[in-house]
């Protein structure tokens, strides 16, 4: 495996979705979806898109799950929950109050869908910490273990300062299988 | 510059060095707080007794309009007439009892504030940290328009106007406007305005949140300019009514009031006020034609107006009640806000608590019934309904619940217990139930007071600060 490098695997940025600071929510649905179309390189899905500032440098990722909280609207409403913890409240109270807010409302209905849909990718996005970036002549051995210690989905690849690619953990499982494969025979015992 | 606008900076960098993990700067709202201008146009004054320890001391410090009682250390700060009342420090070979401890007091208590700067501020009863027992200290402080700081040892703290620490120790933190904090003690807590919290480990613990918008129309303060809101408006509208108290060096006596009560020289009394017996009427207190039933008090800031409280009612700090009648028993919070309006009159029934910080602000009448806690803001029969529970719905609460914005969780019975017991303390303390013989109190013990003024530098390099004094017994 060490013989496998980063670069080997990465989807090149030029190929990766992106949207700029700025972009509503249902805009960044829809460049996700053309993204999911368009990239057909590997038989996972393009599940996350990248979030560039006016400079083109990446500062942060967009992923499905960050998509469904942001639409999740009564569990950010709760704004009182959040500050529960600072006023000494049980950590059992805290999690019934945000399982409440969560069930009292419908997630889709027109009023939150409409709000929703023109939040700014910022205000939900995930922003990168520094755990998840990798070198793109790193060894495969450096990425699964980046991978496995910050249970990141992803990693971004980086050329001295410059991030030039994603790592998937999809690509990164398929090549591990793929190499297990190969090996089934010696591996037998 | 002057030494007082000197002395002043140094101050607001001492507190800012303080705040500085909150990244909070104080320095725009000092306008708001010390206005250097007004600080030689008022002298200071100091009361006599013969039931308190005499022990003054002023060092490089500006007093403006403020009042001493008791054992008071004031250096290198600018008070403006703020009230530091020492009469409920403890005493030396005292008991102070707190948790498992009984801890025996070395000395008296004083109240010791260094750099730091109060305005129109109340500093009252004694320090509950049980670590300064003999110390009620307040360091590197900033306390805006109308604060509270009660029971509360500061070191490091920006109090925003309106704003109440009760029974707490606070270590670097700030306390946004109109926020009521008792919680025994809190560290680099940043406190939005308008949050009422009342904490006590495993017993219980009440949170809640004024609507920061409704809010705004009676308190607010934008950073670079005086406090505004329609209480602010309110107060400001009266102070005339206690400039003349000021001006004068004798007032006319009342002879209306029995001998059991107390009704200080500096507190405002307007036709057709009654004061029955065993009443506490404190400095900066308003009365206008109200009756003030039997053995209650209304505390300093308080305004009571075209209002009847029938008997044992606490007005504590603060608190005005406007076209309001209070059955027995009723407690009104700190700096609560009841208005009535003429035929739209608020009625309380007996044994009701106002939250401290509830304002109550009604175009028709309301009645909020016998033994319910309030709090929140409450415009109209609805609000009244999101914002009350009675004693027995809340003494059955056994786990949490929350009703509107507010979030408790704790045992119901025990937060309903402490709030009587501690009524009933403060009912006792300010003389309330003498007998002509027993149980006495402020209302019976300040009847012999004597108060006497120190002025300021009006000319020169320490225009506005006063001469280091010592007046000691």
């Amino acid at each position: 495996m060490e013989n496998i490098c980063v670069k080997d695997l990465m989807v090149p940025i030029s190929e990766y979705a992106t949207v700029v600071v700025g972009t509503s929510l249902i805009d960044a649905v829809l460049a996700l979806e053309a993204a999911q179309e368009a990239y057909c390189a590997s038989k996972y899905e393009h599940r996350a898109i990248l979030v560039l500032d006016d400079n083109k440098a990446v500062i942060g990722k967009v992923g499905q799950l960050r998509i469904l909280k942001a639409i999740e609207t009564r569990y950010d409403l709760g704004c009182d929950v959040e500050k529960l913890s600072q006023f000494k409240f049980s950590d059992q109270y805290i999690a019934d109050k945000c399982e409440q807010y969560r069930l009292e409302g419908p997630i889709l209905d027109q009023d939150s869908f409409r709000a929703t849909a023109n939040k700014k990718v910022e205000e939900f996005m995930q922003r990168p910490t520094p755990g998840e970036f990798v070198s793109k002549e790193s060894s495969l051995d450096m990425a699964i273990h980046k991978l496995v210690a910050g249970t990141h989905l992803s990693l971004l690849v980086t050329r001295k300062e410059e991030i030039v690619g994603v790592l998937r953990i999809g690509d990164v499982f398929a090549s591990v299988f793929h190499e297990m494969r190969k090996r089934e025979g010696e591996l037998e015992t | 510059m002057n030494e007082l606008q000197k002395l002043y900076e140094r101050i607001i960098q001492r507190v800012n060095i303080n705040l500085r993990e909150l990244n909070f700067d104080t320095e725009p709202y000092s306008t708001g707080i010390i206005q250097p201008q007004q600080m030689d146009k008022f002298y200071a004054f100091y009361g006599i007794t013969t039931g308190h320890p005499l022990n003054l001391v002023f060092e490089n410090s500006g007093l403006a309009g403020s009042y001493f009682l008791g054992k008071c250390r004031i250096s290198n700060s600018l008070l403006y007439k703020s009230d530091i009342r020492g009469d409920e420090l403890k005493r030396k070979g005292d008991l102070f009892k707190y948790q498992n401890f009984a801890i025996d007091l070395n000395d008296d208590e004083s109240i010791d504030i260094r750099t730091s700067a109060l305005a129109k501020t109340l500093v009252h009863n004694h320090s509950h940290d049980p670590e300064t027992p003999e110390v009620f200290f307040i360091r590197d402080t900033l306390a805006m328009d109308y604060a509270n700081i009660h029971g509360s040892p500061t070191d490091g703290a920006f109090l925003g106007p309106f704003a109440t620490v009760d029974l707490t120790t606070v270590q670097d933190s700030v306390i946004g406007t109109y926020s009521y904090i008792q919680a025994g003690e809190i560290s680099h807590m940043r406190i939005d305005p308008g949050t009422i919290w009342v904490n006590a480990p495993d017993q219980f613990n009440f949170y809640y949140r004024h609507d920061p918008d409704l809010l705004k129309k009676y308190a607010t303060v934008t950073p670079g300019e005086r406090p505004r809101g329609m209480i602010f408006d309110f107060i400001e509208e009266r102070e005339e009514a206690f400039q003349r108290l000021f001006d004068a060096v004798n007032v006319d006596v009342i002879e209306s009031v029995p001998k059991t009560a107390s009704l200080d020289r500096y507190a405002v009394v307007l036709p057709k006020t009654t004061i029955a017996d065993n009443v506490l009427i404190s400095q900066r207190a308003y009365l206008e034609d109200s009756y003030i039933g039997k053995g209650s008090n209304a505390q300093e800031n308080c305004y009571i107006i075209h209002s009847k409280l029938e008997g044992y009612n606490v007005t504590a700090h603060g608190a005005k009640i406007i076209e309001s009648d209070l059955e027995r028993d009723v407690f009104v919070g700190f700096n609560s806000f009841l208005l009535g309006k003429e035929g739209a009159r608020l009625h309380v029934g007996q044994g009701c608590i106002v939250m401290p910080h509830t304002i109550v602000d009604i175009d028709e009448p309301l009645h909020i019934p016998k033994d319910h806690l309030v709090w929140g803001i409450i415009r109209n029969n609805a609000d009244l309904e999101k914002n009350s529970i009675s004693f027995d719905a809340l003494k059955a609460e056994k786990t949490a619940f929350n009703k509107g914005n507010l979030h408790f969780e704790g045992n119901g019975y025990l937060f309903v217990k402490a709030f009587k017991d501690r009524i009933d303390h403060i009912l006792d303390a300010n003389g309330a139930f003498f007998d002509g013989a027993n149980n006495t109190g402020h209302a019976q013990r300040n009847q012999n007071l004597s108060l006497n003024t120190i002025q300021p530098f009006q000319f020169g390099a320490m225009k506005g600060l006063y001469p280091n004094i010592t007046i000691e017994l």
